[in-house]
């Protein structure tokens, strides 16, 4: 029991932090960014590549660049970089000419096209059997397997979040949050203000990508594998229904989308009786997913918690 | 040189910009924009006087809105250049000349609707130290001093356009007339050096047309320079001195307005037609 609940205290930081990134980007930017979980999938594979040993360790059964076997806490740190030097030049393709309805469609095709190429390319990542006996941090000091470490692994992880929460926060309640909501708003008025949508639109990209590159390593280094599976481009509708649910523009709401749906939900199903053909309540997981987005914008567009009213300085 | 220069295709060498404590504030020439074969904009030549309001009339479809966004930089213009206080901007994009204190607001509103009004005028705020991710992480001990500084000025607007009861309320919340205000106060909180307006007065009362027109004359009065879009041709004959005339794309005549009334060409294409 214990073990279940560091097992779902990890998922649930590691949802929280990619639904306060792409709340970021979503939520307070406005950028529909559907290719989000790939910024995941490349801290994940960052970080395993990293951590692991060469690909000729363990009898050559994986194949896989780099391979570094270097020392924890320098692979998340990779990974976080990675997550935000990857969103440079996507972000440049798709946000310096295309509109914004067209820059959705763009990272959808940018995702698929990239979990389809890792799938296809083994030399690269082990290809669609994906990677396995990642090493967790520091297991050669410690015992990974032992309940002291699993309760590490959940304070490692809850310092993530806070560092992510901070980070989001500072910026949400800025100058520069209030310039991301009003590009969010009204993209032309707020270039006619002299702002620079580009640069706003790109920074979030790397700051949402890096959080979501952290997120990525901090579940591979737990569950020790990471495939193509892990992450097709619905795994981003997941983390999109959940900002919607727990409200756009709000970290708080970010924060219980996460609890609701990645974690809440799918828990909640996993304790389903089985009925049907196999595989039909995973199935009837998305289908639910899909009318608890619709359902959503329908009735209570603004989530359970909306965002809030901002007050400035000395404001009655 | 006079205030508005000639008609039809630009006469300024390409080796002599406008020099700014000499000439107009803005120099636009040959200025061109086609969108897919249409020539929206077809070879205007104009130049913009400082300290005062320039009036910019014309039937539907004459072009008016393209050029003011082409002087602004929300469309690129496809032929010609432009000068701002002497400077070639041409190629500057939007957020550019909008720093430079070129700046403009839009035939509808375009106030930021889920930001209170107090908020959308701090946006526009140059050079706050919270206004960039450096600044936003370093936190509120970093920037919170500008932040009051901006506040006072932006609470002197509202007082100035007697809108300080409604700061704290969002700005979709607004009535037509006041979304007009708030976006004349946004673009001011840039400290504009010339203030491009599209139709501030559109489908408002006339008790709010003559207190925006006050408003402006005010503004005038201080140094500002405006070149406004209005169809409205009683406000446009109060306010504005000069006046252009622009149809089909081209300029079809400028002036003091009670003298382009006597034309028979401008007559024809928009007077009475």
């Amino acid at each position: 029991m214990t073990y279940y609940l560091t097992t779902l205290l990890v998922y649930a930081g590691v949802d929280v932090i990619a639904c306060v990134a792409l709340n970021l980007q979503f939520g307070v930017s406005g950028l529909v960014n559907f290719g989000f979980i790939i910024f995941q999938a490349v801290g994940a594979y960052t970080a395993a590549v990293l951590s692991m040993p060469p690909d000729t360790a363990n009898g050559g059964f994986q194949q896989y660049i780099l391979g570094l076997k270097l020392p924890f806490p320098i692979p998340w740190l990779a990974a976080t970089a990675a997550g935000g030097l990857l969103a440079i030049p996507i972000g440049l393709v798709v946000l310096r000419r295309l509109r914004s309805d067209y820059q959705a469609i763009a990272m959808l095709v940018i995702s698929v096209i990239a979990n389809t190429l890792v799938t296809n390319i083994r030399p690269f990542l082990n290809g669609a059997a994906g990677l396995s006996l990642v090493p967790a941090p520091l297991s050669e000091h410690l015992d990974s397997g032992s309940l002291a470490y699993q309760w590490l692994y959940v304070a490692l992880t809850v310092l993530c979040c806070w560092l992510v929460l901070v980070v989001a926060n500072r910026i949400v309640n800025s100058p520069y949050g209030r310039t991301l909501r009003a590009m969010r708003e009204r993209e032309r008025a707020a270039a006619a203000l002299g702002k620079n949508l580009v640069a706003l639109k790109l920074t979030m990209f790397v700051v949402g990508g890096s959080a979501a590159a952290l997120s990525g390593a901090i579940l591979v280094g737990f569950i020790g594998l990471w495939a193509p599976a892990s992450w097709l481009y619905p795994e981003t509708i997941v983390i999109f229904a959940a900002i919607i649910v727990g409200g756009r523009g709000n970290n708080l709401g970010a924060i219980l989308g996460a609890l609701l749906v990645p974690v809440g939900f799918e828990e909640a199903t996993r304790f389903l009786p089985q009925i049907g053909p196999p595989g039909l309540i995973p199935a009837m997981q998305w289908v639910a997913i899909g009318l608890l987005i619709i359902g959503f914008l329908w009735f209570r567009p603004r989530g359970i918690l909306p965002e809030p009213r901002r007050r400035v300085e000395g404001e009655a | 040189m006079s205030h508005v220069g000639a008609t039809g295709r630009g006469e300024r060498s390409a080796s002599n910009p406008p020099r700014s404590e000499l000439g107009p504030l803005l120099v636009a020439q040959g200025v061109e924009r086609h969108f897919e074969g249409v020539r929206a904009v077809d070879g205007v030549s104009i130049e913009i006087a400082q300290g005062r309001i320039t009036g910019l009339i014309g039937p539907n479809g004459a072009g008016k809105s393209t050029l003011l966004a082409v002087l602004a930089g929300t469309l690129p213009a496809s032929a010609g250049r432009i000068w701002f206080d002497g400077e070639e901007v041409t190629r500057l994009p939007v957020h550019r000349r909008a720093r430079r204190g070129l700046v403009r607001t839009f035939q509808l509103s375009s106030e930021f609707a889920e930001l209170t009004v107090l908020e959308n005028l701090l946006v526009a705020a140059p050079n706050h130290r919270g206004d960039s991710l450096l600044g936003a992480l370093l936190g509120r001990r970093y920037w919170g001093e500008d932040e009051r500084r901006l506040v006072e000025q932006a609470r002197e607007l509202l007082d100035r356009f007697g809108m300080r009861g409604q700061e704290s309320e969002y700005a979709g919340n607004l009535s037509g007339g006041q979304k007009r205000l708030l976006e004349v106060m946004r673009a001011l909180m840039l400290r504009p050096r010339l203030l491009l307006l599209d139709e501030p007065m559109a489908g408002l009362h006339p008790t709010v047309v003559r207190q925006i027109s006050a408003y402006l004359e005010r503004l005038r009065d201080e140094g500002l320079t405006i070149l406004m879009v209005e169809h409205e041709l009683g406000t446009v004959e109060r306010l504005c001195d000069p006046v252009i005339v622009m149809a089909q794309g081209r300029v079809i005549g400028q002036g003091p307005m009670p003298l382009l009334r006597r034309r028979r060409e401008i007559i024809d294409a928009y007077l009475v037609g």
